[in-house]
Protein backbone atom coordinates (compact mmCIF):
# COMPACT_ATOMS: atom_id res chain seq x y z
CA UNK A 1 0.00 0.00 0.00
CA UNK A 2 1.17 3.47 -0.86
CA UNK A 3 1.95 5.67 2.18
CA UNK A 4 -0.66 8.32 2.90
CA UNK A 5 -0.02 11.84 1.70
CA UNK A 6 -0.34 13.18 5.20
CA UNK A 7 1.84 10.74 6.99
CA UNK A 8 4.87 12.27 8.59
CA UNK A 9 8.16 11.12 7.35
CA UNK A 10 10.27 12.00 10.37
CA UNK A 11 8.97 12.49 13.93
CA UNK A 12 10.31 14.93 16.48
CA UNK A 13 11.49 13.23 19.60
CA UNK A 14 8.81 13.65 22.31
CA UNK A 15 11.09 14.49 25.22
CA UNK A 16 11.22 17.72 27.22
CA UNK A 17 14.56 19.41 26.75
CA UNK A 18 16.13 19.70 30.19
CA UNK A 19 19.44 21.11 29.13
CA UNK A 20 18.56 24.68 30.12
CA UNK A 21 17.10 23.64 33.49
CA UNK A 22 20.33 24.34 35.35
CA UNK A 23 20.56 27.76 33.72
CA UNK A 24 17.04 28.63 34.87
CA UNK A 25 17.80 27.40 38.38
CA UNK A 26 20.95 29.48 38.56
CA UNK A 27 19.13 32.53 37.24
CA UNK A 28 16.49 32.22 39.96
CA UNK A 29 19.20 31.53 42.51
CA UNK A 30 21.05 34.70 41.59
CA UNK A 31 17.77 36.66 41.75
CA UNK A 32 17.00 35.46 45.27
CA UNK A 33 20.59 35.96 46.43
CA UNK A 34 20.54 39.51 45.13
CA UNK A 35 17.18 40.44 46.60
CA UNK A 36 17.51 38.76 49.99
CA UNK A 37 17.86 41.24 52.82
CA UNK A 38 18.92 39.90 56.18
CA UNK A 39 17.21 41.99 58.81
CA UNK A 40 19.65 44.01 60.81
CA UNK A 41 19.27 44.29 64.51
CA UNK A 42 18.64 47.84 65.52
CA UNK A 43 20.10 47.38 68.98
CA UNK A 44 16.81 48.23 70.61
CA UNK A 45 14.22 45.73 71.72
CA UNK A 46 10.99 47.02 70.25
CA UNK A 47 7.61 45.33 70.32
CA UNK A 48 5.61 47.12 67.69
CA UNK A 49 1.94 47.85 68.26
CA UNK A 50 -0.54 46.11 66.01
CA UNK A 51 -3.10 47.86 63.86
CA UNK A 52 -5.59 46.98 61.14
CA UNK A 53 -5.40 50.11 58.97
CA UNK A 54 -1.74 49.68 58.01
CA UNK A 55 -0.42 50.60 54.59
CA UNK A 56 2.86 49.97 52.88
CA UNK A 57 4.68 53.31 52.86
CA UNK A 58 6.78 52.39 49.84
CA UNK A 59 10.45 52.18 49.15
CA UNK A 60 11.32 55.87 49.38
CA UNK A 61 11.24 55.70 53.18
CA UNK A 62 14.59 56.99 54.30
CA UNK A 63 14.75 57.41 58.03
CA UNK A 64 13.73 54.99 60.71
CA UNK A 65 13.42 56.26 64.22
CA UNK A 66 13.35 53.61 66.95
CA UNK A 67 12.00 54.20 70.43
CA UNK A 68 12.11 51.44 73.01
CA UNK A 69 9.89 50.97 76.04
CA UNK A 70 12.23 52.99 78.26
CA UNK A 71 12.01 55.96 75.91
CA UNK A 72 15.49 55.63 74.41
CA UNK A 73 15.66 56.97 70.86
CA UNK A 74 17.82 55.44 68.13
CA UNK A 75 18.29 56.75 64.59
CA UNK A 76 20.44 54.84 62.08
CA UNK A 77 21.68 52.48 64.83
CA UNK A 78 22.88 55.32 67.04
CA UNK A 79 21.40 56.45 70.31
CA UNK A 80 20.38 60.09 70.20
CA UNK A 81 18.85 62.56 72.62
CA UNK A 82 15.36 63.89 71.95
CA UNK A 83 16.80 67.38 71.40
CA UNK A 84 19.09 66.10 68.60
CA UNK A 85 16.33 64.45 66.56
CA UNK A 86 15.45 67.62 64.65
CA UNK A 87 18.99 68.25 63.39
CA UNK A 88 19.57 64.62 62.40
CA UNK A 89 16.25 64.39 60.54
CA UNK A 90 16.95 67.66 58.69
CA UNK A 91 20.28 66.32 57.37
CA UNK A 92 18.80 62.90 56.57
CA UNK A 93 15.87 64.10 54.48
CA UNK A 94 17.78 66.95 52.83
CA UNK A 95 16.79 67.05 49.16
CA UNK A 96 14.17 64.34 49.57
CA UNK A 97 10.86 66.17 49.93
CA UNK A 98 8.80 62.97 49.62
CA UNK A 99 10.71 61.17 52.33
CA UNK A 100 8.69 59.18 54.81
CA UNK A 101 9.96 58.91 58.34
CA UNK A 102 9.03 55.57 59.88
CA UNK A 103 8.49 55.73 63.61
CA UNK A 104 9.13 52.32 65.15
CA UNK A 105 8.10 52.81 68.74
CA UNK A 106 7.48 50.14 71.32
CA UNK A 107 3.83 49.77 72.25
CA UNK A 108 4.70 50.38 75.91
CA UNK A 109 6.78 53.49 75.21
CA UNK A 110 5.52 56.58 77.00
CA UNK A 111 3.63 58.74 74.52
CA UNK A 112 5.40 61.87 75.79
CA UNK A 113 8.68 60.81 74.16
CA UNK A 114 6.88 59.93 70.92
CA UNK A 115 5.17 63.31 71.04
CA UNK A 116 8.53 65.07 71.44
CA UNK A 117 9.84 63.23 68.36
CA UNK A 118 6.72 64.17 66.36
CA UNK A 119 7.23 67.82 67.35
CA UNK A 120 10.87 67.60 66.24
CA UNK A 121 9.73 66.14 62.89
CA UNK A 122 7.29 69.01 62.43
CA UNK A 123 10.09 71.51 63.06
CA UNK A 124 12.33 69.63 60.61
CA UNK A 125 9.55 69.90 57.99
CA UNK A 126 9.36 66.10 57.73
CA UNK A 127 5.68 66.10 56.88
CA UNK A 128 5.23 62.43 56.04
CA UNK A 129 5.24 60.13 58.99
CA UNK A 130 4.36 56.47 59.35
CA UNK A 131 3.62 54.75 62.64
CA UNK A 132 5.12 51.34 61.95
CA UNK A 133 2.94 48.57 63.30
CA UNK A 134 2.35 44.89 62.86
CA UNK A 135 -0.55 44.06 60.59
CA UNK A 136 -3.49 42.82 62.57
CA UNK A 137 -5.95 40.70 60.64
CA UNK A 138 -9.32 42.28 60.30
CA UNK A 139 -11.80 40.76 62.69
CA UNK A 140 -14.27 38.53 60.90
CA UNK A 141 -17.80 39.37 61.99
CA UNK A 142 -19.41 36.44 63.80
CA UNK A 143 -21.55 34.30 61.59
CA UNK A 144 -25.25 34.66 62.41
CA UNK A 145 -26.54 31.52 64.05
CA UNK A 146 -29.17 29.71 61.98
CA UNK B 1 25.43 20.81 39.12
CA UNK B 2 21.80 21.74 38.60
CA UNK B 3 20.88 19.62 41.63
CA UNK B 4 23.12 21.80 43.73
CA UNK B 5 21.68 24.93 42.18
CA UNK B 6 18.14 23.77 42.92
CA UNK B 7 19.09 22.94 46.48
CA UNK B 8 20.47 26.43 47.02
CA UNK B 9 17.48 27.90 45.20
CA UNK B 10 15.02 26.14 47.49
CA UNK B 11 17.02 27.29 50.52
CA UNK B 12 16.82 30.92 49.44
CA UNK B 13 13.14 30.67 48.45
CA UNK B 14 12.29 29.32 51.90
CA UNK B 15 14.46 31.68 53.92
CA UNK B 16 13.77 34.91 52.03
CA UNK B 17 11.63 37.41 53.86
CA UNK B 18 10.96 40.63 52.07
CA UNK B 19 11.49 43.43 54.54
CA UNK B 20 8.21 45.23 54.16
CA UNK B 21 7.35 47.43 57.08
CA UNK B 22 3.82 48.58 57.20
CA UNK B 23 2.50 51.45 59.19
CA UNK B 24 -0.22 54.00 59.70
CA UNK B 25 0.65 56.98 57.49
CA UNK B 26 0.03 60.49 58.72
CA UNK B 27 0.80 63.84 57.11
CA UNK B 28 2.06 66.33 59.64
CA UNK B 29 1.64 70.07 59.36
CA UNK B 30 4.98 71.61 58.46
CA UNK B 31 6.80 74.39 60.22
CA UNK B 32 5.48 76.98 57.79
CA UNK B 33 1.81 76.06 57.97
CA UNK B 34 -0.19 78.27 60.27
CA UNK B 35 -2.84 77.09 62.64
CA UNK B 36 -6.40 77.17 61.36
CA UNK B 37 -9.52 78.03 63.25
CA UNK B 38 -12.27 75.45 63.18
CA UNK B 39 -15.80 75.47 64.46
CA UNK B 40 -16.08 73.77 67.84
CA UNK B 41 -19.09 71.81 66.61
CA UNK B 42 -16.91 70.15 63.94
CA UNK B 43 -14.52 68.72 66.50
CA UNK B 44 -14.84 65.39 68.26
CA UNK B 45 -12.26 65.08 70.99
CA UNK B 46 -11.08 61.65 72.06
CA UNK B 47 -8.74 61.33 75.03
CA UNK B 48 -6.16 58.56 75.35
CA UNK B 49 -5.19 58.54 79.00
CA UNK B 50 -2.64 56.81 81.19
CA UNK B 51 -3.73 53.40 82.42
CA UNK B 52 -5.35 52.49 79.11
CA UNK B 53 -8.46 54.63 79.58
CA UNK B 54 -10.18 56.20 76.58
CA UNK B 55 -12.62 59.04 77.09
CA UNK B 56 -14.88 60.94 74.72
CA UNK B 57 -17.67 63.41 75.32
CA UNK B 58 -17.02 63.35 79.04
CA UNK B 59 -17.46 59.65 79.54
CA UNK B 60 -15.17 56.66 79.56
CA UNK B 61 -15.40 54.47 76.47
CA UNK B 62 -13.35 51.47 75.45
CA UNK B 63 -11.00 51.39 72.47
CA UNK B 64 -13.47 49.10 70.70
CA UNK B 65 -16.23 51.72 70.82
CA UNK B 66 -14.14 54.47 69.22
CA UNK B 67 -14.82 53.27 65.69
CA UNK B 68 -18.61 53.27 66.10
CA UNK B 69 -18.57 56.65 67.81
CA UNK B 70 -16.52 58.24 65.01
CA UNK B 71 -18.66 56.58 62.33
CA UNK B 72 -21.84 57.96 63.91
CA UNK B 73 -20.33 61.43 64.29
CA UNK B 74 -19.07 61.35 60.68
CA UNK B 75 -22.52 60.37 59.42
CA UNK B 76 -24.01 63.34 61.27
CA UNK B 77 -21.28 65.77 60.21
CA UNK B 78 -19.07 64.96 57.18
CA UNK B 79 -16.73 67.88 58.01
CA UNK B 80 -15.82 66.30 61.32
CA UNK B 81 -12.31 66.67 62.67
CA UNK B 82 -11.25 64.14 65.27
CA UNK B 83 -8.91 65.58 67.86
CA UNK B 84 -6.91 62.80 69.48
CA UNK B 85 -5.62 64.10 72.78
CA UNK B 86 -3.04 61.83 74.36
CA UNK B 87 -1.54 62.15 77.79
CA UNK B 88 2.25 62.21 77.95
CA UNK B 89 2.22 59.35 80.42
CA UNK B 90 -0.13 57.24 78.28
CA UNK B 91 1.26 54.25 76.44
CA UNK B 92 2.13 54.75 72.78
CA UNK B 93 0.32 51.50 71.94
CA UNK B 94 -2.98 52.89 73.22
CA UNK B 95 -2.61 55.98 71.06
CA UNK B 96 -1.92 53.78 68.00
CA UNK B 97 -4.96 51.63 68.83
CA UNK B 98 -7.22 54.69 68.99
CA UNK B 99 -5.66 56.19 65.84
CA UNK B 100 -6.21 52.85 64.08
CA UNK B 101 -9.89 52.84 65.06
CA UNK B 102 -10.30 56.44 63.86
CA UNK B 103 -8.68 55.52 60.52
CA UNK B 104 -10.89 52.44 60.21
CA UNK B 105 -13.93 54.69 60.63
CA UNK B 106 -12.77 56.41 57.41
CA UNK B 107 -12.01 59.68 59.13
CA UNK B 108 -9.44 61.62 57.10
CA UNK B 109 -9.15 64.77 59.23
CA UNK B 110 -7.28 63.92 62.37
CA UNK B 111 -5.49 66.23 64.75
CA UNK B 112 -3.01 65.14 67.40
CA UNK B 113 -2.61 66.92 70.69
CA UNK B 114 -0.52 66.13 73.74
CA UNK B 115 -1.40 67.07 77.29
CA UNK B 116 0.32 66.58 80.64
Amino acid sequence: MRPSKFQRKNRVANTIPTVSMGDIAFLLLIFFMATTIFRLDSGLQVVLPSAESTENPGRERVASIWIDRDGRISINDRFVAASDVEGIVITTILGKPDAIVALNADEHAPYGIVSDVIEALKKANAARLSFTSEREERAVPPRPSP
Amino acid sequence: MSDLAFLLLIFFVVTTTFAIEEGIPLALPGRSSSSTRVDASDVLEIHALAGGRVEAQGQSIGVTNVRRLVEQALAANPDLIVLLTAQRSAEYGLMVDVLDEIKLANCRRISLKTVE
